[in-house]
């Protein structure tokens, strides 16, 4: 198991040092920075079992903020990190507090809601660039712009902080935290009679989970330097990250990673093939996507390796003495 | 008094569950809940362990007054409970499940495992620990809801027709059990409808009838009562038992 940690992290790390072309290095940038939004989604949506269909409105607070700041005030972009994290965790407290008293579909629907709710805003919003968008930093000025030519420092970047939220998410499903909100995620009244404060615990989950998303989003208009309404606040954000995590396995370490390593090339390719056409494939490949996962296996692809190479453990053998 | 619940009053849109219960369980106490189907036992049950918020009338645990207190108040106090359907968290192993109930007054990792280890050893589930809840039959689920509570060390454990659906053997073998529950000095209240549970299992029993208390006392003298009688078979069989 050890090993197989240190073989992960050594490909990690040695991938754009063996794949030099900037086509590869820069998909493995994508990669991560997909494998990133998609874990802070599986904290809440796969861990806590509560899921959202508008991690955008975080992605989005993450992109647009730093380069807000650049594009009206001349700030660093870097400055508008930590300003994105506080407006996302309040758009968390906004949508998980109500929500979160009740069971079931109203958080989706709610977050859903908000999510489009905002982009609608923000597609009007002359400040935010309106429909057109923000623009970073063209050339960049000093090493804090985070602006690079190469794909390179974006990868490592992306990995750092891929690292970091993995061994948060590791840690926590190893503390009370992560026993509380897979039972959470079982059931809620029968956690609630254990004494697991449910409301509470799914709000800190939707936090950390909206701390690490928005993170990713400005992780995105670093790389990028551009930003608008779609590419930061469109359903098809929210959706890539519910669907990377259910490919790979919700409520599990590296399933988000697992389905961002297999999605992300394949979206990059029929983009490439289809070109500008391609775009309505994505929600094709989306909802074949979901189709066969819910057919299937509904624990994703890690779920299904766990099953084929344990069948033993598919069903108890009968009690001795049952009772 | 551990636990007493006066005049507790619930009201579903008009529809009244349960008026006016009594119920006083001193500290080591086993007592039974019976009755007909649709009595209020679950009901009131459900107000007992925090799930519903009675309409009217006061519920007091230990000392403190739990009546408008959410569920996780009444586990941290010290009221567990089991579900009439078992509720384990299907996807988690039955050590992880466990570990839940432990989580309660254990922080440490180590310490919530150790307690979960020590449960599932005295409830005979520890050759399972590492398979998912899902994999277990009723009697098993029902099992592991038992030691999921015990793991949460309560105070008083209200167990909702925990040994429904179990064959004669299995049923000797959970009886065993409460009765281990019990000399660790858990005071427990049972919702039942096999009758020869309660009468081997409970030392007074309420009898619930039409959301009424109808009977109470020693299992004995509860199934002789005339009300009793008629509430469990009809008008007809309750006259017959009175006038022999």
């Amino acid at each position: 198991m050890r090993w197989a940690w240190i073989a992960l992290a050594l490909a990690l790390l040695a991938y754009p040092l063996v794949f030099t072309s900037p086509f590869y290095q820069d998909a493995g940038a994508l990669v991560l920075l997909a494998a990133i939004s998609a874990s802070a989604w599986n904290v809440v949506g796969g861990y806590a079992g509560q899921i959202s269909v508008g991690h955008a409105m975080f992605y989005g607070a993450g992109a647009y903020l730093p380069l807000l700041l650049h594009q009206h005030w001349h700030l660093p972009p870097i400055l508008g990190v930590p300003l994105a994290i506080a407006v996302s965790l309040a758009l968390a407290l906004v949508v998980g507090f109500p929500t979160f008293r009740l069971q079931g579909h109203y958080f989706s629907m709610a977050t859903l809601a908000v999510a489009e709710l905002i982009r609608i805003v923000v597609s009007n919003w002359e400040l935010l660039g309106a429909a057109i968008g923000l623009q970073g930093p063209a050339v960049s000025k000093n090493w804090w712009d985070l602006t690079f030519r190469s794909a390179v420092p974006y990868y490592y970047i992306f990995l750092a902080v891929l690292a970091l939220l993995l061994y948060v998410t590791w840690h926590m499903q190893e503390s009370r935290l992560g026993y509380y909100l897979r039972a959470i995620r079982s059931g809620e009244r029968a956690a609630r009679s254990l004494g697991v404060p449910v409301r509470r615990y799914k709000l800190f989950a939707l936090m950390l989970s909206a701390t690490f998303t928005s993170l990713a989003g400005s992780l995105y208009a670093f790389k990028t330097g551009f930003v608008d309404p779609e590419s930061g606040l469109g359903i098809l954000v929210s959706v890539q990250m519910i669907i990377i995590a259910a490919l790979g396995g919700t409520g599990t370490l590296l399933g988000p990673l697992l389905g961002a390593v297999i999605l992300v090339p394949l979206q990059t390719t029929t983009n490439t093939l289809f070109g500008g056409g391609g775009a309505g494939l994505t929600f094709i490949v989306y909802g074949g996507i979901i189709v066969l996962i819910a057919r299937f296996e509904p624990g994703g692809l890690l779920e299904l390796w766990h099953r084929l190479t344990a069948p033993r453990t598919r069903r108890a053998p009968a009690p001795r003495h049952a009772a | 008094m551990l636990l007493s619940a006066e005049k507790v009053t619930k009201r579903f849109a008009g529809f009244t569950a349960v008026a006016e219960a009594d119920l006083m369980v001193e500290e080591g106490e086993i007592v039974g809940l019976i009755g007909p189907n649709g009595a209020g036992k679950s009901t009131f049950f459900n107000c007992v362990a925090g799930d519903l918020t009675p309409t009217s009338g006061r519920i007091r645990f230990a000392g403190v007054d739990v009546t408008h207190a959410p569920a996780e108040a009444h586990a941290r106090l010290g009221i567990g409970r089991t579900f009439q359907v078992p509720a384990t968290f299907e996807e988690m192993t039955i050590l992880d499940n466990v570990m839940v109930g432990a989580y309660l007054r254990h922080h440490g990792w180590r310490a919530a495992r150790a307690k979960a280890l020590q449960v599932l050893e005295m409830t005979g589930l520890k050759d399972q620990a590492e398979l998912r809840a899902k994999s277990l039959g009723t009697p098993g689920r029902k099992r592991l809801e038992i030691a999921r509570v015990l793991a949460s060390e309560p105070r008083l454990m209200l167990l909702d027709e925990a040994l429904a659906g179990l064959t004669p053997s299995e049923i000797q073998r959970a009886i065993a059990l409460v009765r281990d529950i019990h000399k660790l000095g858990i005071t427990i209240v049972i919702v039942e409808h096999i009758m020869e549970v309660i009468l081997t299992l409970a030392q007074r029993v309420l009898v619930f009838n039409q959301g009424r208390v109808i009977a109470s006392g020693k299992p004995q003298e509860v199934i002789d009562d005339p009300a009793v009688i008629e509430a469990y078979l009809g008008r007809g069989h309750g006259r017959a038992a009175r006038q022999p």
